[in-house]
């Protein structure tokens, strides 16, 4: 019989600091797994615990995974300071289900993420790059503190060489090293600088929850539909398997039926945003 | 299946053939200080061979619950790192239970739709401990105080979901079998039919039961029939949460819930420092920190969100999800209160309808 609540082993090949807070771990796994775009991984740390990760790397069959971390919690912190190249971890799943790339095809996909919440979106943005013919344009919309906060920067180029790609970031306030867009995300999606076909398009949104609520109401603002927006839901998750019933938002499991939710489902529910 | 009569006497030898089939769990009604209620003196324990000639099968489900069968408070699931996954071997041995009631398999049912059930993910662990046990349940003879199983839809009598139901009668008791184990054990006994007559006083006495509870609870039947409606229409709305505002999130309630599952995983090292082993232990919504993550944001902090979240649950989520209201009625949650609230004046004080932003 399989044991659901048993890690699978993986070997941690590299550590990347993407920022003073995030690190991005790359894993050789025991067995190769397939993951979707959105699936996220329950990532052990032994004696420690697990926590949930989407994966920021390429989704598809994979003996190889990269999974991009915040330090802010016990799991984290664990992560961050005690993980080495070689050491072993474990990892659960793929969970949930997925964005469904189905309904993208051919549409305009926006991305907006903030902070340490362009990791999971990665992972997406590879997956459509992979069939960049199927969209009509992809356009990214990225915010983070300063600029030292911005991750994957040294990918920034090659994202936008490819075919009708756009890249917009933001930092939240000024700074010495920074001459570009100052402001919170949101102010990347105002009417006058939004450059998307809005009725021919899907929005797809991870970052803290205050950021979520502010983007969709102002998606909402310039004309988006709730059935357009896609919020990528992280909570408290334990088993990943739709059991343990913490990450709940109305009769949605996060993990099982998300993490990334269709605002239109959740919208009348309560605790949606804090 | 059919029905057989076993005289009064004759229980004892029930028991011994019980104990043959395995480890003998009962519910026994103790001779405790009369200012105790008398559901807190009905209690489950290993069977006692002290008390095997004077036991009587209790009229009322015991103070606590079953599910420490299925799923105990903490167990391990894990140990890692291993080469490959942990096998979870299937106990031989079994274990019978004795003295459950209708709200008690009620109970079990649901479980099952969660853990054993769920084509996707079936907990091994729960399975395994499910096929190990025997159940062996008897009818509500009397009712308790914080009783409502009638307005969920249950019965104080079992008729479904038990390897041997045993019903009192006057001059001894009905067994009735549910699965070809209890057909064995009845086998065994090598008892007579049950008479018309016996059956007869069989369904007055449960009749009798139930009148009980639909009298004691009849001021109640308008909010639970209305319960379809927070399915079909959505959700509560944010009016008349009063009764739950006693609460203080101590827990109480879920932890003897017969039906609530709530688990969290939790590793630590073994003493050497060299093998991680994982816990799954019970967790309960009505903590603070059931839900709080990881930098502090918490969806549910404040003590009223984790309390409508408990009924939501049980009877919006779990319905939307398995097709039936997760709760039994067997009013655990009521005796064990710290903020003495009773479930049944809680739902027929909320408001029904979509939450309006």
């Amino acid at each position: 019989m399989d044991n659901i609540y048993y890690p699978r082993g993986t070997v941690v090949t590299d550590i990347k600091e993407d920022t003073p807070t995030i690190k991005t771990f790359h894993f050789e796994l025991d067995e190769p797994l397939t993951y979707k775009a959105g699936q996220f991984m329950q990532l052990t740390v032994p004696g420690i615990g697990e926590a949930p990760f989407t994966p920021s790397s390429c989704p598809g069959e994979v003996r190889e995974m990269e999974i991009t971390v915040l330090q802010t919690g016990r799991v984290t912190d664990a992560l961050h300071n005690e993980i080495k190249v070689g050491d072993r971890l474990g990892l659960r799943g793929p969970f949930g289900k997925g964005y469904p790339m189905e309904r993208f095809a051919g549409k305009e996909i926006l991305i907006v993420g903030g902070g340490v919440g362009l990791a999971p979106l990665r992972s997406l943005i590879y997956a459509l790059f992979d069939r960049i013919d199927d969209f009509k344009k992809i356009s990214i919309c990225y915010g983070a503190k300063t600029p030292h906060d911005l991750c994957f920067r040294d990918e920034f180029d090659e994202w936008t060489k490819k075919p009708n790609t756009s890249l917009n970031l933001t930092i939240d306030n000024p700074h010495p090293d920074w001459d570009g867009t100052v402001g919170l995300v949101t102010c990347l999606l105002e009417k006058e600088r939004i450059d998307v076909d809005i009725k021919n398009s899907y929005v797809v949104s991870c970052g803290p929850e205050v950021m979520l609520k502010f983007v969709t109401l102002k998606l909402m603002d310039v004309g988006f539909k709730a059935n357009q927006i896609y919020l990528s839901m992280n909570r408290r998750m334990s088993c990943g398997i739709g059991k343990c019933a913490r990450c709940n938002i109305g009769p949605y499991y996060l993990c099982k039926d998300g993490p990334d939710m269709c605002y239109e489902d959740i919208k009348d529910y309560p605790n949606v945003f804090e | 299946m059919d029905i057989y009569f076993l005289p009064k006497d004759e229980l004892t030898e029930l028991i011994e053939i019980l104990r043959e089939t395995g480890k003998v769990f009962w519910t026994r009604e103790r001779d405790l200080p009369s200012n105790l209620e008398n559901i807190r003196t009905i209690r489950i324990e290993e069977l006692d061979e002290e008390y095997i000639m004077d036991y009587r099968v209790p009229g009322l489900r015991a103070y606590d619950i079953f599910k420490s069968f299925l799923l105990p408070l903490n167990f391990k699931v894990a140990e890692y790192p291993d080469k490959k996954w942990i096998d979870v071997e299937l106990n031989a041995k079994k274990t019978v239970l004795l003295g459950l009631k209708s709200c008690d398999l009620v109970a079990f049912s649901m479980l099952d739709a969660v853990f054993l059930e769920d084509p996707e993910f079936m907990d091994p662990f729960y399975k395994k401990n499910r096929e190990s046990i025997v159940i062996v349940s008897s009818d509500c003879s009397r009712i308790g105080d914080s009783c409502f199983c009638n307005l969920l839809g249950n019965t104080p009598y079992a008729t479904s979901g038990f390897d041997l139901n045993i019903s009192e009668v006057s001059d001894g008791y009905l067994l009735e079998s549910g699965s070809p184990l209890g057909e064995e054990i009845l086998e065994e006994l090598s008892l007579p039919g049950a008479r018309k007559k016996g059956i007869e006083e069989r369904d007055k006495r449960r009749e009798k039961v139930l009148k009980d509870l639909e009298k004691q609870n009849s001021k109640f039947l308008k909010a639970f029939s209305d319960l379809s409606k927070l399915v079909s229409e959505g959700y509560y709305r944010d009016e008349g949460w009063e009764p739950g505002s006693t609460c203080v999130s101590c827990g109480a309630c879920t932890n003897v819930c017969p039906v609530c599952y709530c688990f969290t995983l939790f590793d630590r090292f073994d003493k050497k420092g060299e093998k991680s082993k994982r816990f799954m232990v019970w967790d309960s919504c009505q903590y603070k920190g059931f839900s709080q993550m990881a930098g502090g944001m918490n969806p549910r902090f404040p003590m009223m969100e984790r309390f409508k979240n408990r009924y939501y649950h049980k009877f919006f989520r779990f319905y939307e999800r398995y097709g039936k209201y997760k709760c039994t009625g067997c009013g655990r949650c009521i005796d064990n209160c710290l903020g003495d609230i009773d479930m049944r004046e809680v739902l027929a004080s909320v408001k029904i309808g979509k939450v309006v932003k």
